[in-house]
């Protein structure tokens, strides 16, 4: 089965984030496919390449990583959303003249006809993090 | 066959900037051809209503993406019954140019109508 998800929280603002890291890992362990993750709304905070939580507490950043080079799966992360919350690539950053980019490597920034698309030719989506 | 996409709104718009982002990824979806349905309940019925004043808090209003809903082919909205009736509300608050509004008593049998269902 082909399966896209939905991030909209940040990584350590709730367990919503390492739950959808959790699921897309037990995705691609039982053969499904996995096609894509939308990182939307603060969601797109899991692209950032710069926090650094306490060694003892979980790091969701590498595990996405590693999922990314193992399956191929697509990161993307809203460049909408980004920029709002300042998540930006390299060419984001110079382009709107920001001081810093931050964007992980493994993720790209995408728009939202790649949620639109996702849901078009995912057997399942499935949203992380959305309203209680 | 079950349709398509539904964009469900669920969050008072400016409490919660899922409001205004849901709003977008249903213009998005549109523009890529895949007209969503959209279904307000709970607090998003708050986004559809008149006279909002939403620069009192520096915040951009609503407004402009849902009266966007009708151009890019979404032509209908689906609210919720009983959350206007909960909050005291009557459908005549309610001043969308270009968009018919189809009041629904049953939301979970509407919601199971749908392949994927986008909740915001």
């Amino acid at each position: 089965m082909k399966f896209s998800l939905v991030v909209y929280s940040a990584p350590h603002a709730g367990e919503s984030a390492a739950t959808a890291l959790r699921f897309a890992q037990a995705v691609a362990r039982q053969g499904h496919q996995l096609l894509r993750v939308f990182f939307y709304a603060d969601g797109v905070h899991n692209g950032s390449a710069l926090p650094a939580p306490p060694q003892d507490e979980q790091n969701l950043l590498r595990p996405w990583q590693l999922l990314q080079r193992e399956t191929g799966v697509e990161l993307v992360v809203c460049i909408a959303a980004a920029q709002r919350r300042g998540v930006l690539s390299q060419s984001e950053a110079k382009r709107l003249e920001r001081p810093a980019a931050n964007l992980a490597e493994g993720f790209e920034l995408g728009g939202l006809g790649q949620l639109a698309d996702a849901s078009a030719h995912s057997d399942r989506l499935v949203t992380f993090g959305g309203p209680a | 066959m079950s349709l398509q996409t539904l964009i469900l709104c669920r969050r008072a718009p400016y409490g919660s900037a899922l409001a205004r982002e849901g709003l977008e990824a249903a213009l998005a979806s549109a523009a890529m051809d895949q007209i969503p349905d959209l279904l307000f309940s709970g607090d998003g019925i708050f986004q559809l209503l008149d006279n909002q004043a939403p620069e009192e808090i520096q915040q951009k209003s609503l407004l402009r993406n849902l009266q966007a809903l009708p151009l890019f082919g979404v032509e209908r909205i689906h609210i919720c019954q009983q959350s206007l009736n909960r909050r005291g509300i009557g459908v005549d608050a309610i001043a969308l140019p270009g968009l018919e509004l189809t009041l629904v008593e049953d939301t979970g049998a509407l919601i199971a109508r749908y392949q994927h269902v986008l909740s915001f």
